[in-house]
């Protein structure tokens, strides 16, 4: 067969790639974002979770925080129109920056407050604080828009009806039995290790600024903490997290009055609540809900 | 400056349009050298008086190892592998910690000093200078050649490790027609696709094989990362190379094939012969034969073995997790050398097929090694997967992405080369269009290269 000249391959290269550019250039600007659905790798929902945030109808209440509030599964609660936007392994605050950069507001902002020693993740704060939401990439993204769709087809999000039986039949059971001894202590020795105090104090300042800011545009802004292990409550960056927080929040109406029975609760390693323990702590927060929405 | 910047395009971009001007062609090897030069100091130039002293001390020996080679052909080898020792393997026997490191400031200097990038490799380019060139006698070539034979860019920081006899002859005038500009845009093209779109797209999941992440995963996570680090380090290593040799095609020079399907060996001495092959030669006639080889009867062959296989893993870090893994191959190497010929004598696709996926296992589980320098981490991950995790909250790794990260790696090995050559000619400049756009469009997040921190 006869070899094709180097100027043609070379144009046939180029023109193929600049066609599949083309191509998708054209898909994103027919289909917009809703075809851009991140297909993450290891960050879990977190990205699907913001992108839905930004692109959806702005809910009644959001909560925002750490890998602890994360835990609190959307489906567990039976308030309609809430969003969580914990962050694993992120700061509450990122989720509060962003809340309060868009152009609309929830009607209840709920903020933990347990992990504030971490910095704010910059980067995703200017990805989801434009107008119109995430930032629109400019291509579409053929094999991570197919797994998207496809894992979104296959783990479509619960609702709270689709759920509510099997919560009540978990809530049934007895809380478990599991030895997290091992994890406890690796957890407790980190905690007593840090020392959270200068970003803690940078975090609730930002904090209260945002608030602030939240509260004049219209929105409500309450606090709230979750449980922490015995000994987790007693190390030394839980301690010192909750001062400071409390010194700055000392108002008792600033904080989520939640109720739950403590003996009943769990945690995989003594920090985060495991499944049960959560639906429960779900639950205390829902129940409050009905009445702070109302009372706006 | 790594080959996935911007930057690194625009360098490229210059230093081309600048090589090929007419008046300028006498000057091409210095262009070639003051390029290489500015790659190397750029973003760490306090290294670039280290890389001048390897260079002239290299010379100078090879000057005097003309005149006489049983004596300072040693020399000249023991100073350079002074250099590789003193840099690579200095906290071996001091703490790095240390506030005062010597009492004597310049040494205490040269000790603060990072390990420099590539100087694994150009290291064994200066002693392949010093044993090629001074095994006939001659004249020394000039230094401007030299230099570029150790610094040329492309292969600077990791390879492929160029034979002095192989690369010195190619320093001639050369002639922008005379470019193979479809076999370099091949490499290139290739070379990038696999680093962006596979690699970095990759490290995203087996990020988590790190610790403490590890200890997060399920133990079938486990496993799988094990086989995706094996995907990963190919093909970020096999991409560096493929874009290697095609940036050195584009300046007239052909830089040996550094890969030739290794996951496809059917034994542990034919991957020796299929991954990094440059580094493999290089052991081979450096270090093994000059051992004695196969020609002192078994048993000091398969000390040779484990000797050289120990060595090369040492030579990719000052750890004991490194050694293991050298010291591993090697004693696969002594198992399977007296199985070879009958093994040979059995004629079954079938049972090619189980050697092939016996050999990949064991050099995936090998990885982990390489992966986890800490060799206890090495160890309790390697544990981790005979055990039943009990982590209650997992990482989710989205396995469909893992198979489509996957496929070019997968394709490349089980797809013979010559069915793309006979059916897929005529279609060959759109597939390679369309890797080009996919590799921009799906990129993984950046990382620098495996093989940069040898």
């Amino acid at each position: 067969m006869e070899r094709m000249s180097a100027p043609r391959w070379l144009a046939r290269c180029a023109l193929s790639a600049a066609l599949l550019l083309f191509g998708c250039g054209l898909a994103t600007a027919w289909f917009g974002n809703s075809l851009q659905v991140p297909a993450t790798t290891t960050r879990d929902g977190t990205l699907i979770t913001l992108n839905r945030y930004a692109r959806e109808p702005i809910p009644d209440v959001v909560l925002v925080g750490s890998s602890l509030t994360f835990r609190l599964k959307e489906e567990y609660f039976a308030t309609p129109r809430l969003r969580n936007l914990a962050l694993a392994g992120g700061s509450p605050v990122t989720g509060l920056e962003i809340v309060a950069n868009q152009p609309r507001l929830p009607r209840l902002v709920l903020i933990e407050t347990n992990v504030l020693s971490r910095a704010p993740d910059a980067a995703l704060v200017e990805r989801y604080s434009r107008s119109g939401g995430a930032a629109d990439p400019l291509f579409f993204r053929p094999v991570r828009t197919a797994v998207a769709a496809y894992e979104n087809w296959l783990h479509a999000p619960l609702s709270h009806a689709q759920v509510a039986s099997a919560l009540d039949q978990l809530r049934k059971q007895p809380p478990s039995n599991f030895d997290n001894r091992v994890y406890v202590e690796r957890a407790l020795q980190q905690f007593n290790d840090q020392d959270p105090t200068v970003v803690t104090l940078a975090s609730v300042d930002r904090v209260e600024q945002l608030i602030a800011s939240l509260e004049a545009r219209g929105s409500r802004a309450l606090l709230f903490e979750l449980p922490y292990s015995q000994p987790l409550e007693e190390s030394r960056s839980a301690k010192i997290t909750r001062e400071i927080v409390h010194a700055k929040f000392p108002a008792p109406d600033r904080w989520l009055p939640i109720a739950y029975s403590r003996p009943e609760l769990r945690w995989a390693d003594g920090v985060h609540l495991d499944e049960r323990s959560a639906v429960i702590a779900s639950q205390s927060i829902d129940r409050v809900l009905p009445a702070l929405l109302g009372s706006q | 400056m790594t080959f996935t910047s911007w930057q690194f395009g625009v360098f490229v971009a210059v230093v081309f349009a600048v090589y090929y001007l007419p008046p300028l062609r006498t000057l091409q090897v210095q262009w070639l050298v003051f390029a290489s030069l500015f790659f190397y100091g750029y973003g760490q130039p306090q290294l670039l008086p280290l890389l001048a002293v390897a260079v002239f001390g290299t010379y100078l020996f090879l000057i005097l190892a003309l005149r006489n080679r049983q004596i300072w052909l040693p020399v000249g080898i023991g100073f350079n592998l002074a250099l590789l020792a003193f840099f690579k393997y200095k906290f071996l026997f001091m703490d790095a910690g240390s506030s005062s490191l010597s009492g004597v400031a310049p040494v205490g200097f040269l000790l603060r000093l990072p390990l420099p990038i590539g100087i694994s490799f150009f290291v064994f380019h200066n002693i392949s200078l010093l044993v090629d060139l001074t095994r006939r006698q001659g004249s020394p070539p000039d230094l401007t050649s030299v230099f570029l034979y150790i610094i040329f860019f492309p292969q600077l920081v990791s390879g492929p490790i160029t034979r002095a006899e192989m690369f010195m002859p190619q320093i001639t005038p050369k002639y922008f027609s005379d470019i193979a500009f479809v076999e370099a845009a091949k490499w290139i093209l290739t070379g990038f696709f696999f680093k962006l779109y596979v690699a970095n797209n990759l490290n995203e999941m087996t990020s988590y094989m790190d610790f403490p992440l590890y200890e997060t995963l399920q133990t079938q996570d486990r496993w799988l990362l094990v086989f995706l680090y094996s995907y990963q380090i190919y093909a970020d290593f096999f991409g560096y190379s493929a874009i290697a040799i095609g940036l050195a095609l584009l300046f007239g020079y052909r830089l040996p094939v550094n890969f030739n399907l290794p996951y496809i060996s059917s034994s542990f001495s034919e991957f020796w012969t299929r991954w990094h092959i440059s580094l493999s030669n290089w052991f081979r006639t450096s270090l093994y034969i000059p051992l004695g080889g196969n020609r002192h009867g078994a048993l000091r062959t398969y000390l040779n073995l484990m000797i050289v296989m120990g060595l090369g893993g040492l030579w990719h870090g000052a750890g004991l997790s490194f050694l293991m893994w050298g010291v591993m191959h090697g004693l696969l190497l002594v198992i399977e050398r007296p199985l070879l010929t009958p093994l040979k004598s059995i004629d079954s696709a079938v049972f090619r097929a189980v050697r092939i996926s016996f050999v990949f296992f064991c050099v995936s589980m090998l990885w982990i090694f390489f992966k986890l320098p800490n060799f206890d981490h090495a160890v309790s991950y390697l544990s981790g997967m005979f055990t039943p995790s009990t982590n209650l909250n997992p990482p989710k790794l989205f396995y469909s992405l893992a198979v489509l990260y996957s496929l070019p790696v997968i394709i490349q090995h089980l797809v013979s080369g010559s069915v793309f050559e006979r059916t897929l000619r005529r279609a060959e400049p759109y597939l390679y269009g369309s890797m080009a756009a996919l590799m921009y469009l799906e990129a993984g997040p950046e990382t620098s290269f495996i093989y940069f921190q040898f």
